[in-house]
């Protein structure tokens, strides 16, 4: 991990900034959340394929932030920064999706619907 | 092979580079720092949790729910305000590939701006939602809303507050190995933000819209 100089600005995590990457990365996600604001807005699907097409929006945005703008890439300078991610992801979904699920259990399970109650779905 | 027909010369033979090439700082602290960021993604994975378990229809009681309250215009426009300051940033950061003083100065400068224009866009929306009754301690789920929507308004002001730092350190110190770590440091935190802006934008806003 050497690079031999003495000048932070030829350090290669500052040299691999380029225009291209951050306007793409921009481009990419903006043009993503608009797609998702107006199918919210305009409810142009039903619900469940409405939530599929948001996921999918999410989804796409996140990865082209992840590789245009946190340059996380297999390249020599960023391969560690890339296991640690791939390495999160795991944790970041269990967490999540583990909480949720058990906590969705437990609802169905112990919260009887009352007649005038507010609903659950 | 001959090893014996080429003669060492103990004069000019070089056995170990001149200079240390030592420790590589910048890679150590930017990495030391990533894993900063992935566990402030898992204090975010907490909040997520906590306001997926508390976004059923229950979770609101009669009170109102995100249908009632959120609006996706409103809140894409803060969208646009965050993605363009990381975009500035970037531009920043360009800008030091070259050793642009003012390149990055202006950079992180419109960064601010922009980033200050998102907070303040949130400010005045926590305050249009509390004037129409929609305050944290209503319900369940709005202590869950609040929770995640502020503790990531929150990073954005600290990082509006170290960019005003890092200004400074660059205008004093110049680029030393120091604050060009820093400034990396703070990109991967700032575009970090964004990341998690998506999140929040499209599971609570978006998705708090439309249930």
């Amino acid at each position: 991990m050497s690079h031999g100089h003495s000048d932070p600005i030829h350090h290669p995590e500052v040299q691999m900034a380029t225009n291209r990457n951050y306007i793409t990365g921009f481009v990419v996600s903006s043009l993503l959340m608009l797609a998702a604001t107006i199918l919210v807005k305009d409810h142009v699907l039903p619900s469940f394929g409405l939530l599929l097409a948001i996921i999918g929006c999410a989804g796409i945005a996140i990865i082209a932030q992840v590789y245009f703008l946190l340059h996380i890439d297999i390249s020599e300078h960023n391969i560690w920064n890339t296991v640690a991610l791939v390495m999160f992801i795991p944790l970041f979904i269990i967490t999540i999706g583990l909480t949720w699920w058990m906590f969705s259990q437990l609802y169905m399970r112990t919260m009887p619907m009352m007649p005038g109650m507010p609903g659950m779905h | 092979m001959h090893a014996q027909d080429k003669v060492v010369d103990p004069n000019e033979v070089v056995l170990w580079s001149d200079d240390y090439e030592g420790h590589d700082v910048i890679s150590t602290r930017t990495f030391g720092f990533w894993m900063y960021v992935l566990s402030d993604g898992m204090l975010f994975a907490t909040l997520f949790a906590a306001y997926g378990v508390l976004s059923y229809s229950h979770s609101y009681y009669t009170g109102p729910t995100p249908a009632q309250f959120v609006a996706p215009w409103y809140t894409f426009i803060q969208t646009m305000a965050l993605f363009l300051s990381v975009l500035a940033y970037g531009f920043a950061m360009t800008a030091l590939k070259s050793g642009s003083k003012a390149g990055v100065v202006n950079g992180i400068i419109a960064s601010m701006l922009l980033g200050g224009v998102f907070l303040g866009l949130n400010v005045h929306d926590v305050l249009r939602m509390i004037s129409i009754g929609v305050t944290p301690e209503t319900s369940g789920g709005l202590s869950a809303f609040y929770a995640l929507t502020q503790v990531h308004a929150a990073h954005i002001f600290v990082g509006l507050i170290w960019m005003l730092v890092m200004l400074y350190q660059i205008m004093r110190q110049g680029f030393t190995e120091d604050t060009v770590g820093r400034l990396i440091s703070l990109r991967m935190f700032w575009q970090f933000q964004a990341v998690m802006w998506v999140f929040i934008y499209i599971f609570v806003y978006l998705w708090g819209y439309m249930s």
